[in-house]
């Protein structure tokens, strides 16, 4: 791929904590207008990687390149309970030094909280914060885009309006990784996975149409040759 | 450059000023902190033996401390909420935004407690301060400067802690010990009426501590960050 399409490049990163070394020698390339799933069980490494690319962790070893803003939708929604809607997602506008006139309206309506942004988010439900949060972290309109387990907590109607998003976002050339164990949801909207297991990225490839069960039966043929019993 | 980090310190404070002001959790909490120390610390001394302006500047200097240490925990436990810090670090704003954004919402929050406090110290200890008032809030500006910024750098190392509340006052305490002596060192000769320029020495000092607190404390932020 020509490199100005490469929006983020890991060259042999390793993450340790202590004495545990969670990612070891994970090299990536995401381009433009990608989306990529990440599967792998619990504690596999998904999460500490996206923080990574994120910056919001240093890597042991190896090297990250970001070209262009990073969005981000972790567990934890990133807002205060004691401001509204509104309030949280102007407040990081500020900071992102992105005008809040107007786009910040037209995100709530693309997440559909347009009846609610004016409520403190410490009443809001689990699939209000969750949609809340993916606004936040689409308000700079970042290269590429960070979710990990982004459905969580969303019923059928917001699973829906934010796929619609991720979708949209993708054929306007942003790039999507995305740590998720809801692999038959989002493997619609994927165009490679990454396989991680005992925090080594044990394969990367093109889904190329393959469904959710194909990319199950993969992980676990990839699980049982490194020895490990299939999640 | 000098622009965008001012408006992204602004921004952090006022956010975390309209916090307070929707809860009002920390001030009240403050200010009941306050009222007990003085109170406590007005019925304990012998009255015939000990004269107001002997234990006030103590008292004022105590409560004023611990007060603010209230404030200064809270600072960023708003932040370990929803690990809302790491919402922070997301954005193009600088590691050093942050902290002056805390601080300057720290300043404000404290300073808020020590105008709320200042009455209650005056009816308690009925102490002639009207006078030697512009100097005695310059003195409390100079000495709160310095344990706000060193107590917004403690509070932003031990939040990951689990005993964050715990911690804050074991580790900011000894570093208070020099501008809480120069400060009550300067409130017990203005209560006696002494003039500023008597002073010239304490508050040096106390100019040293807070160029030192706050020059060290911007240095460090960026390194209690890092997980």
């Amino acid at each position: 791929m020509p490199p100005t399409d490469v929006v983020v490049r890991l060259e042999g990163v390793s993450r340790r904590f202590g004495h545990r070394l969670i990612l070891q020698e994970v090299s990536l390339d995401v381009a433009r207008g990608e989306a990529i799933l990440l599967i792998g069980k619990n504690g596999a490494g998904k999460t500490t990687l996206l923080r990574l690319i994120a910056g919001l962790l240093k890597p042991t070893m190896g090297r990250i390149e970001r070209h262009g803003g990073v969005g981000m939708v972790a567990h934890h929604t990133m807002l205060y309970d004691a401001l509204t809607a509104r309030e949280n997602l102007r407040f990081f506008a500020k900071l992102h030094v992105v005008s809040a006139q107007g786009s910040v309206e037209s995100l709530l309506e693309r997440v559909g909280l347009t009846d609610a942004m004016d409520q403190r988010i410490g009443t809001f439900s689990r699939g209000m914060l969750q949609r809340l949060t993916i606004a936040r972290a689409l308000l700079h309109d970042p290269a590429i885009l960070l979710l990990d387990e982004p459905l969580s907590g969303l019923d059928d109607t917001g699973s829906q309006v934010v796929m619609e998003l991720f979708a949209d976002l993708r054929a306007r050339g942003r790039a999507i990784l995305i740590a998720t164990h809801q692999i038959a949801e989002l493997t619609p909207l994927g165009s490679r996975v990454g396989y991680l297991v005992q925090g080594r990225m044990a394969a990367l490839e093109p889904l190329d149409g393959r469904g959710a069960d194909a990319v199950l039966d993969r992980y676990r043929s990839l699980v049982s040759y490194r020895g490990q019993p299939a999640a | 450059m000098a622009n965008r980090l001012l408006s992204a310190s602004l921004a952090i404070a006022g956010k975390d000023l309209a916090i307070e002001w929707r809860t009002r959790t920390a001030f009240i909490s403050s200010m009941v902190f306050a009222v007990l120390v003085l109170a406590v610390l007005f019925f304990a001394r012998d009255p015939t033996a000990v004269a107001n302006i002997d234990i006030a500047p103590g008292a004022l200097w105590v409560t004023f401390t611990f007060a603010a240490m209230v404030g200064l925990n809270r600072a960023f436990l708003l932040e370990r909420e929803n690990r809302a810090l790491d919402g922070l670090l997301l954005t193009p704003a600088p590691p050093t935004a942050i902290f002056i954004g805390k601080v300057l919402g720290n300043l404000a929050f404290v300073g808020a407690v020590e105008l709320a406090a200042l009455p209650l110290f005056i009816l308690f200890y009925d102490v002639a301060v009207w006078r030697q008032l512009p100097q005695l809030l310059l003195v409390t500006a100079m000495a709160t400067v310095a344990f706000v910024a060193v107590g917004t750098l403690l509070s932003s190392m031990v939040v990951r802690t689990r005993f964050a509340e715990l911690m804050l006052p074991v580790l900011l305490l000894p570093f208070l010990v020099p501008p809480v002596v120069a400060a009550v060192q300067l409130t017990s000769r203005l209560l006696i009426g002494r003039p500023l320029s008597e002073l010239a020495g304490w508050l040096k000092l106390l100019a040293a501590f807070d160029l030192v607190f706050v020059l060290l404390s911007v240095l460090l932020f960026e390194a209690t960050l890092d997980e």
